[in-house]
């Protein structure tokens, strides 16, 4: 017993300097922690936030595109894995709009996870003693107007069930506020952030903003997307002088603006917008009323594309595909220059410059091989002009179902079959 | 180590005077009994009885002969007792009280005083019925207390095994794989289906659908000599941290002392599809109401009608699923060894097609087990194993781009044509994004494994005396392999039109290694009392590198990943050491009260403290009865009566303590953004404690034997991943969210109702029951791990049922259903006839569990089920379209009982023995079996055994996996 005694205190003590000495700690060996951002981050590391943010901002895009080109009756999202592309965003029969569902859960998240990015770069820029503070405003003015602007994609979605502004603390996040106040506050953020670019240095590289990648150019996309807001606000005298900062012009190319971009190389997205036409199974399809609204002559009818073959699927059917983004590398625009004259023209409908907004509405008119604008000019006729070239020109970019909500013309929106609902809101996503 | 050095150089010798001994050993037939084992107590000599039953050794006149045999009670005889002809008659043990069961890292007990209920299968149940392709498939329906499903039929295995309920929901749920010693890995590293699949959204290359196999199936059954089956922390606390859902000790065979023995076995086989669920039978009208679009509708008409004149119309199903695969399973091994090393050698290949054509299973193994005495106090032993296999999985299950094989079938009907032309070329699937004969015919989906396990075990009697037997125990040893995935999707492929091919290689090397020192002391103050002192100390590490590359644009007819346009590539590795040190006092009072204690320590490198040692005690008890006298002479011939009781850890998984920033890039710009998942810095394991006793009582001189057990086992901090509000910018957090238990029992039967020289029968019936209960849950309750409320979801939820499945109910969200079975049942019967012919067979029962099906919800969708048309709903309307108007509103009819009753196994075998003496065969064995060939259940998709999500908590939701097979097999096997 001795003996054993002896050997084992001496193997157990020779055990315990072993082990004591090994004790491990492997860290995160696939990626960086959040934390390593806070620090003290130098430029480097803040252009690579800077470029997540960008590249973060295309993920499940077509989620929200779809989400709104279905419920706004713009074409039909056929997949035969997927039914509730069919059911739920229809409304079929007993359908409804689930919070546990992909249509609003997976965009929301994304969407989200872009705003924790802009949140992390802005304490990240606020804490680094490596960069100017002129470099500061920069990266802040972007962060900001950036989180603006995701804030509203998902304020679009969920509408009167409005949404969360303040998470930058996710131990503590703020309350879900109402429609009106979300988009007061996202209005406000774009302001902090284009007061910050005014005196802002921008030395970082950015992708889909070609012509607007100084502090310039951001702040005239901020004013872009204020622009935006307040027409959804319907404040009309504050979106002219918002377009007035912005790169709105009457003559130049409406696809003048900035995209989200998409590449083959690594790490990086191909556009999930893109089908290639003709294709069977995984389709997205033009609503039928798509071909029989559009007026003869229009070019935008060039957006669906006739098929070889009609699909069908659960009691719906097409024989024209969505061809608005025609490559796998076609950008999706975030906003450009044919949307800014449409919002000059409706801001001025709404101020009975009926003059001003013809102007605008034939410059739109004839560029897609229409007549100059022949109606009454009476602000009824006029808005339905708008919402049809806001229909035709902004074809599949997220815009019908919002205008017709704006404008309470959702039961004008055609159901093809009986049972058939158009939603006006998304419900919260459950885990909030 | 100096000190380790030490003891294996300075062993403690015993000084005595040998003599040789000789002796012959019958059965109670009066049979010579070949095999058994004769061992010199206390020490590492012994012998092996021959075929005749003779053996000789060496030992000193006063030494105790232990003899042992699996099915024989033990003996222990003075050595001077035995003389040349002097039989020693073994007595046979038919409720194998005798068999010796490893309770701790260093001892072992006779299951008689054993307080745990533990389960054992032997090499004959594993393999000689009817045996299973892979090792984890051979397990299915053998264990008590285990719910086993298989994750799909695809070749190559992949099964989930839960031993007494849910023990965890993210953490580990499978149990730890230890063969010979080695903690083997059984991850399941996906090769990057979800790039072509997207399953799982966000554009991650894989998911937790890609339905890998898991890695324990590369072990061949053939070389298994044993498993033990630790069910709970009870009885497996002892192996650490990675033993909280249970352990299964495989031991491999070993060589035995005598002359060489050969067997050459050779078996073929085929495998079909168990269950087609048909097709829908169309008529013109109903093709031309494929299309709401009459214009439409009435082209589909008219290619109908073509369709019919020319003899078209095609049972895609039957073409897809119906290929027979060919087996075949050959196999050498030799076995053999003096009087100072044994070996067991074996080299085996199998290989097997499936029911989809270019699918199938290459196993290509080599074992060596040597064992060696350097002198009567030193032992070592090292086993190795050399593992080749490739798999060809196939393409099936969950798909959000129509391109798997059930998705492009489920929209399908039988009048498109998708043959390919004279020229060979696939017309594109007007009904679906891919046309899956093209698919099966071009694309690949590989894995190959090299793998290496080899352990080393070393025994030392450090010290003797007549009271006293102090050993050195010493176990571990490596598991290292490579694994290469290759997913090849050629750009002529219909769904391929954007990315012009694909090419996935994935790269995976994984090394674990674990070992063990352990002091063990059994001290003997009486002959009616001894004490067991074990302590020890153990390591496992874990190193993980996975590299995953997605080429896409490839260039024609090449399969490098860098014959291609564009190249995305993905890193993941992880790391771990888990460290441990144990003590245990194990105490034997008048051979028949058996008490245990321990304690352990361990921490780990994936808990939030990496220093923190957490304790985790343990105890047991066992009271025999009838050693004690009780009822002697009377009714029983085993009673006992057995409480255990102990803690285990569950560590979380590697990374949950982290926030990532992932990379994602836009236009060459480098980009970092903040990962979806939350970590949490404080992480802290998992606790599981679990209390079981029971009964164990054998009648009729053994024949007759019961064993019931019930256990309440509870899981303290569960891991969570939680979702916190997306609005945070997370879409998961790792959380110890809550506290759950689950109690069942385990009833247990064994008997040999006949035997005699003419015929025996045994039999054995086992039924065993679960039941789990969320006591306690912090966190929100949402659906989790399938596909929401919509279509039938798991949530956890406190005061229900771990495994309950909730969705809507048509008034709101309610409970539909729950993946725990209410009981199951087997049993294992052989008969033997005149000791050459035997039948055997395993029949399994499991009732209640349900299942999400959406394989039929997708044929409904696809308009292609075969029941589309029938009415017999009470809307009216044809049963598919009323099954589709549910989506959105109900989701009962997506939940489905799974019950199932199967013949898992039978097989009839006869042997060929007392040939001519003039060849050099001893023995011919041959036999027909038959796998999994008749299942009785009501489930509607392929089989009620499924898992989209493939190993893991959420198991049962069905999405067109690739269908269940069986297996009929003929069978040779020589023995020289």
């Amino acid at each position: 017993m001795k003996f054993s005694n002896h050997i084992s205190t001496g193997i157990l003590l020779a055990a315990a300097f072993f082990i004591y000495s090994c004790k491990k700690d492997y860290g995160n060996l696939n990626s960086p922690t959040i934390e390593q951002f806070l620090a003290n981050a130098n430029a480097s590391e803040l252009n690579n936030l800077v470029s997540g943010t960008e590249s973060g901002m295309r993920n499940n895009m077509a989620y929200y595109l779809d989400d709104i080109g279905v419920i706004g009756r713009e074409g039909y999202r056929f997949s035969n894995a997927e039914p509730r592309y069919t059911k739920d965003l229809l409304g079929a029969v007993e359908a409804t709009l689930n919070n546990s569902t992909f249509y609003i859960t997976t965009p929301w998240a994304a969407r989200y996870r872009v705003v924790k990015n802009c949140n992390t770069l802005i304490q990240a820029a606020t804490n680094s003693t490596l960069i100017t503070a002129a470099e500061k405003s920069g990266y802040i003015g972007f962060a900001r107007t950036i989180k603006a602007y995701q804030l509203l994609l998902n304020i679009n979605l969920t509408y009167k069930n409005g949404i969360r502004v303040d998470v930058a603390n996710a131990d503590q996040l703020g309350a879900v506020v109402t429609y009106d106040a979300g988009l007061a506050d996202i209005a406000s953020i774009l302001d902090s952030a284009d007061a910050g670019l005014a005196t802002a240095v921008v030395t970082f590289p950015l992708a889909g903003f070609t012509g607007f990648s100084d502090a310039a150019g951001l702040a005239k996309v901020n004013r872009a997307l204020a622009a935006r807001v307040a027409a959804y606000r319907a404040q009309w005298a504050e979106v002219l002088t918002d377009l007035n900062g912005s790169f709105f012009d009457l003559t130049k190319d409406f696809h003048l603006g900035v995209n989200h971009v998409f590449a083959t190389g690594s790490g990086d997205k191909l556009n999930p917008m893109f089908i290639p036409q003709n294709q069977n199974g995984e389709v997205r399809v033009a609503h039928a009323s798509f071909a029989t609204d559009i007026k003869t002559g229009d070019d935008r009818i060039n957006k669906a594309t006739l098929r070889t073959s009609t699909v069908s699927l659960d009691g719906l059917s097409s024989n024209r595909d969505v061809w608005v983004y025609t490559t796998s590398t076609a950008p999706i625009p975030i906003i450009r220059n044919e949307e800014l004259i449409l919002l000059y023209a409706e801001a001025k409908i709404q101020t009975n410059a009926f003059a001003d907004a013809v102007t605008a509405l034939d410059a739109i008119r004839q560029n897609h091989g229409l007549p100059v604008y022949s109606g009454a000019l009476i602000q009824d006729a006029l808005i339905t002009e708008l919402l049809y070239e806001r229909r035709y020109s902004l074809y599949y970019e997220g815009h019908r179902w919002l205008d017709m909500r704006r404008y309470n013309k959702l039961a004008e929106l055609p159901k093809d079959r009986t049972g058939d609902d158009v939603w006006e809101s998304f419900p919260l996503p459950i885990s909030e | 180590m100096a000190a380790l050095l030490c003891i294996l150089l300075c062993p403690a010798w015993l000084a005595a005077q040998d003599k040789t001994i000789s002796g012959k050993i019958i059965t109670s037939n009066l049979i010579p009994l070949a095999g058994v084992n004769i061992v010199v107590s206390k020490t590492n000599r012994g012998a092996i009885s021959d075929a005749n039953g003779n053996f000789t050794l060496q030992a000193p006149a006063s030494a105790k002969l232990v003899i042992t045999q699996t099915g024989y009670k033990t003996q222990a005889i003075t050595a001077a007792v035995v003389q040349d002809g002097v039989a020693i008659k073994m007595e046979e043990d038919f409720a194998e009280l005798d068999e010796v069961i490893v309770t701790g890292l260093a001892t072992n007990v006779k299951r008689r005083n054993l307080a745990n209920a533990v389960g054992t299968i032997s090499n004959k149940e594993l393999t000689s019925v009817a045996p299973a392709q892979t090792f984890d498939a051979a397990l299915n329906g053998k264990i008590s207390g285990a719910n086993i499903n298989a994750n799909s039929g695809a070749p190559g295995g992949g099964i989930s095994i839960k031993l007494r309920g849910v023990t965890s929901v993210y953490g580990n749920t499978q149990p730890l794989y230890v063969v010979d010693g080695v903690f083997v890995d059984n991850s399941a590293t996906s090769g990057g289906l979800n790039a072509i699949t997207s399953a799982a959204s966000g554009g991650a290359p894989t998911s937790s659908q890609d339905n890998p196999s898991s890695r324990i199936a590369d072990i061949r059954t053939e070389d298994i000599d044993n498993i033990e089956i630790l069910k709970g922390a009870s009885a497996a606390a002892i192996y650490g941290s990675k033993a909280s859902a249970g352990v299964i000790v495989i031991t491999t065979k070993k060589g035995r002392q005598g002359k060489t023995a050969i067997n050459v076995s050779q078996s073929i086989g085929q495998i079909a599809v168990r269950k087609l669920l048909g097709v829908r039978k169309f008529t013109a009208d109903k093709a031309a109401s494929l299309s709401r679009d009459p214009a439409a509708g009435a082209i589909l008409k008219q290619q109908f009608i073509d369709a019919e004149s020319k003899g078209k119309i095609y049972d895609y199903e039957k073409e897809l699923y119906g290929n027979k695969g060919f087996t075949r399973n050959t196999g050498i091994s030799l076995s053999g060894g003096g009087e100072k090393t044994n070996f067991y050698f074996s080299a085996a290949q199998k290989d097997e097609g499936g029911i989809v054509k270019n699918t199938g299973y290459r196993n290509s193994s080599l074992r060596l087990n040597l064992d060696h005495r350097i002198n009567d106090d030193i032992k070592i032993g090292i086993s190795s194993n050399y593992i080749n296999s490739s798999t060809d999985r196939g393409f099936s299950g969950n798909d959000n781009a129509g391109v798997s094989l059930g998705i492009a079938l489920s929209s399908t009907p039988g009048f498109a044509q998708l043959h390919p032309d004279a020229m060979g070329n696939y017309p594109a699937n007007q009904f679906g994004s891919s046309n899956p004969l093209q698919t099966i015919a071009l694309m690949k989906n590989n894995e190959a494994v090299n793998r290496f396990i080899t352990g080393l075990n070393v025994e030392a009697n450090l010290q003797k005396s007549n009271s006293s037997l102090t050993r050195f125990v010493a176990r571990g040893g490596i598991d290292f392999y490579n694994l290469a995935t290759t997913l090849l999707f050629p750009g002529e492929l219909q769904f391929q039109a954007v990315s012009k091919g694909t090419i996935i290689q994935g790269n995976t090397n994984n090394l674990s290694t674990n070992y063990i020192f352990s002091l063990a002391n059994i001290f003997t103050p009486t002959g009616n009392l001894s004490f067991t002192s074990s302590t020890g100390i153990t390591r496992e590490t874990g190193n993980y590198n996975n590299l995953l590359n997605v080429a896409t644009q490839k260039i024609s007819g090449q399969s490098n990943v860098d014959q291609a346009g564009a190249l995305n590539a993905t890193q993941f590795r992880s790391r771990y050491q888990n460290d441990g040190i144990f003590v245990q006092e194990e105490a034997m009072v008048h051979n028949a009260i058996s008490l245990t204690g321990g304690i352990r320590f361990d921490r780990s490198s994936n808990n939030g403290d990496v220093n923190k040692y957490y304790a985790y005690p343990k105890a047991g008890i066992a009271v025999n009865l009838t050693s004690l006298g009780f009822g002697k002479n009377g009714f029983f011939d085993n009673l006992k009566v057995r409480a255990a009781y102990g803690q285990a850890t569950n560590v979380p998984a590697y990374g949950s303590k982290f926030t990532s920033m992932v990379v994602s890039n836009i236009d060459g710009n480098p980009g970092s953004l903040a990962g979806i998942q939350r970590g949490d810095a404080t992480i802290k394991p998992e606790r599981q404690s679990e209390l079981e006793a029971g009964i164990d009582l054998s009648v009729l001189k053994g024949r007759l034997s019961f064993e019931f057990t019930a256990y309440n086992k509870k899981i303290k901090d569960f891991l969570m991943l939680a979702s916190p509000p997306t609005s945070s910018g997370f879409s998961s957090q790792w959380v110890n969210a809550g506290d759950l238990r689950n109690r069942g029992i385990e009833l247990g039967m064994n008997a040999k109702p006949i035997s005699n020289k003419n015929f025996s029968w045994t039999t054995s019936l086992n039924f065993w029951l679960n039941r789990s209960l969320v006591t306690r849950y912090i966190i929100t309750p949402v659906p989790q791990g399938s596909f929401g409320y919509v279509l039938g979801s798991f949530q956890i939820e406190q005061g229900k049922s771990a495994t309950q499945i909730v969705g809507l109910n048509g008034a709101g969200v309610g409970v539909l259903g729950n993946a725990e079975p209410t009981f199951q049942m087997n049993t294992y019967n052989e008969f033997t006839f005149n000791n050459k012919l035997s039948l055997s067979f395993l029949l399994h029962w499991k009732k209640g569990g349900d299942n999400v099906n959406l394989t039929y919800l997708q044929n409904d969708f696809g308009q292609t089920s075969a029941d589309f048309d029938n009415v017999t709903n009470k809307a009216g309307m044809p049963d598919g379209i009323y099954r589709i108007s549910q989506v959105g509103s109900n989701a009962r009819i997506f939940v489905e009982d799974a019950s199932y009753l199967r013949l898992r196994e039978i097989g009839l075998y006869y042997t060929f023995d007392k040939l001519s003496k003039n060849i050099f065969i001893k023995t011919i064995r041959v036999g027909a079996s038959l796998n999994n060939y008749l299942t009785v259940t009501k489930y509607k998709s392929y089989d009620p055994e499924v898992s989209n999500f493939g190993t893991g908590f959420s198991s049962g939701v069905d999405v067109d996996p690739y269908p269940a097979t069986k297996r009929a097999t003929l069978h040779l096997s020589i023995d020289f």
